[in-house]
């Protein structure tokens, strides 16, 4: 799949990358840049120490909590590989100490100090790294949470489980961390690409789509979730759209709806599990979808969280519903 | 004289009641199984009404030509997904039913049950590693046949940890269980607690499922449990001469430590068999032969074949119960055999009141 969507951070490496070429005649030119970019930093300092408005005071996260933001924070941890990919594609990963062993994007993210598991903190390496924000996860709330507010670090809870929730995140964290530049453009341009397909997949067939999570016993994505949304929105209809967020579904009914489509989770990134069960599962083959050779497996880690890769996600997906509209 | 034969005869009369009662429960009981395994095909989170579905299993039967008002699916769903997965619990539940009453048996323990020397734990540890490796190999095999190596395995070291000469004591052994039950445990907690995305499936396995039960597994594990069980059928007698202490048993001429090798290695493989493509499904293997024991006597000749026959109804309705109380989601089986079994043994423990053993 190709990442249509860069951070602007990675578009800066890249000039940097240029400007570190052999090519000595460029030194001058780079002095030059630095010179210029000073000056721009230095205006902007004193900009933002002036008028830009400092973001202190309280906010509502996902999680209805509501917690008090003091000044710009410097010193970020996030807990999770989505709020990881947010952070970076606002550009604020120098201000990023602390990562998760599952943030795998951007591939830079590896080389951060890992504080976490999927659901495991270290509690105490996070506050010895005397964060001023941190950004958690649902699977957070009752314990990592709780104990985190204690020692009086600000903690959000980023719960995207739509589309618009995802950008009103993604606003939010723009917005504390002095960002919100970054994120209106961002945002804007996420919301173009949104528009774009609800626009190429408008008056096509919705066919009945079944997205799989896992095979043994089948758990599929319900109503209240960012996959549903995904779903509706490229165009398609949602089999399970009965079901709550994540549920298991009997064999029985999920043949029974005959599938016209099954969209099917990878695994801890590229494992084709539950893709070859599906595939080879005798009792599937009498659905449209086999039938007509549609059953596709999608990466787990784009389609498993919640960032701007999540319009990745809607454009694969509307592909994969509506391949004629995209010839 | 004639008090005497009137006692003897009434003695007589009473062990044939008795005899004849206990082949008539296992009747009763036997038909009961299929009564309620050919009810419970009739409901699903589909529905396919009653007729429809007695119609479709007739006309499966060889020289029977009737007219075909149905849909492939529909017949798919009868018998390629109800069916066996009727027959699947309702293997599961025999074979848990039979090893529980063994073990309390062969161990005279209250709290024996199938799991009591390590079989789910080695079982579970192997499933959840299964469903970590990476390795293609196998198939969808590779989960069954990894759950099934760990029970044998566990077992096997619980066995050579507790064996004492050519003896086996059975604290030691119990103890071994315990020990390298919780060693096994903590393993499986580590992989579950890494396995990510992985887990809504490690936790299915482990509450146990009847999800994706088809006729390769029913045909898979259905010769280790006939071998099985007819193994532990045909020492019942033995069983209940050891319920005397092991010495007693002994000079009633019961080789006591062959029995147990060869009890215990028949109910392992018979749990083996039942949870590697289910999961670890609980309480099944230590209510049923409580109940059966209370409602019929502690005789190993009848309560083995009951157990089997009470576990199989036992576990086919636990699993109904599953796939129809929320549809079209699955509630964990486990959840369900927990959730009727542990209230239905209370009623039945406060209504005897008297001891088990």
């Amino acid at each position: 799949m190709a990442t249509s969507l860069e951070s602007p951070s990675t578009r800066i490496e890249g000039d940097f990358l240029f400007l570190f070429g052999n090519d000595l005649a460029r030194m001058d030119l780079m002095r030059r840049f630095y010179f210029l970019g000073s000056i721009i930093l230095a205006l902007l300092i004193a900009a933002s120490g002036c008028k830009s408005p400092v973001p202190q005071g309280n906010i509502t996260d996902d999680l209805g909590r509501t917690v008090q933001i003091k000044g710009i924070p410097q010193r970020i941890v996030s807990l999770s590989p989505s709020n990881t990919e947010i952070v970076y594609a606002l550009g604020l990963e120098d201000r990023l100490i602390g990562v998760t062993t599952y943030c795998n994007y951007p591939p830079e993210a590896q080389k951060k100090l890992q504080v976490s598991g999927y659901s495991t903190v270290d509690v105490e390496k996070v506050v010895s790294l005397q964060p001023d924000l941190i950004l958690a996860d649902s699977i957070h709330k009752t314990e990592v949470i709780p104990a985190l507010e204690k020692l009086g670090i600000p903690v959000i809870g980023i719960v995207a489980p739509s589309l618009d929730q995802l950008l009103a995140d993604i606003e939010l964290v723009g917005k504390i961390s002095g960002k919100q530049n970054a994120a209106s453009v961002l945002v804007a341009s996420l919301k173009q690409r949104i528009t774009a397909v609800k626009e190429k997949t408008a008056g096509a067939s919705k066919p009945r789509v079944f997205f799989v999570t896992w095979h043994d016993p089948l758990w599929t994505v319900g109503r209240g979730s960012m996959i549903d949304d995904l779903i509706v929105r490229a165009g398609g209809s949602n089999m399970a759209s009965d079901l709550k967020a994540n549920q298991t579904i009997d064999l029985e009914t999920a043949i029974q709806r005959n599938p016209e489509v099954i969209v099917v989770l990878s695994s801890m990134g590229d494992q084709a599990v539950s893709y070859n069960f599906l595939k080879n599962e005798p009792r599937f083959q009498a659905t449209d979808a086999l039938k007509n050779n549609r059953v596709y497996q999608v990466d787990s880690d784009i389609f498993g969280r919640t960032t701007p890769r999540t319009i990745d996600a809607l454009e694969e997906l509307a592909k994969l519903i509506h391949p004629e509209l995209y010839k | 004289m004639t008090t005497q034969q009137n006692q003897l005869n009434a003695l007589e009369n009473r062990v044939t009641w008795r005899r004849r009662f206990s082949i008539f429960s296992v009747a009763a009981m036997a038909v009961g199984l299929l009564v309620v395994g050919s009810l419970v095909l009739t409901v699903g989170s589909v529905h396919i009404a009653f007729r429809q579905v007695w119609a479709i299993l007739v006309s499966h039967l060889p020289l029977v030509n009737l007219e075909v008002n149905w849909s492939s699916t529909t017949d798919m769903i009868v018998t390629g997904i109800r069916l066996p997965r009727i027959i699947l619990a309702g293997m599961a539940g025999a074979a848990l039913g039979v090893a529980g009453a063994t073990y309390q048996g062969l161990f005279r323990n209250p709290l024996a049950d199938p799991y009591l020397i390590g079989v789910a734990q080695g079982a579970a540890l192997g499933a959840v590693t299964g469903f970590l490796l990476p390795w293609t190999f196998l198939g969808g095999y590779l989960i069954p046949v990894l759950a099934f190596l760990g029970a044998l395995v566990s077992v096997s070291a619980v066995y050579l940890i507790a064996r004492v000469g050519k003896a086996i004591p059975v604290t030691t052994l119990i103890l071994a269980g315990v020990a390298i039950g919780s060693f096994l445990i903590s393993l499986t907690s580590y992989i579950t607690i890494i396995s990510a995305d992985k887990m809504p499936g490690i936790l299915s396995w482990l509450m146990g499922k009847f999800s994706m039960a088809n006729w390769e597994q029913v045909g898979l594990i259905a010769p280790f449990l006939v071998v099985g069980l007819a193994v532990i059928f045909i020492f019942a007698r033995p069983l209940n001469v050891m319920q005397l202490d092991e010495e007693q048993a002994e000079q009633l001429g019961i080789n006591v430590e062959r029995t147990k090798l060869i009890l215990m290695a028949a109910s392992t493989l018979i749990t083996a068999a039942a949870v590697c493509f289910v999961g670890t499904i609980g309480f099944v293997g230590i209510i049923i032969p409580h109940a059966v024991r209370l409602i019929w006597g502690p005789d190993h000749r009848t309560l083995l074949p009951l157990a089997a026959l009470s576990g199989a109804i036992l576990l086919i309705l636990a699993d109904t119960a599953s796939r129809t109380l929320f549809p079209p989601t699955e509630i964990p089986v486990g959840v369900i055999t927990a959730f009727l079994g542990a209230p239905f043994f209370l009623f039945l423990l406060r209504r005897k009141k008297k001891a088990v053993f």
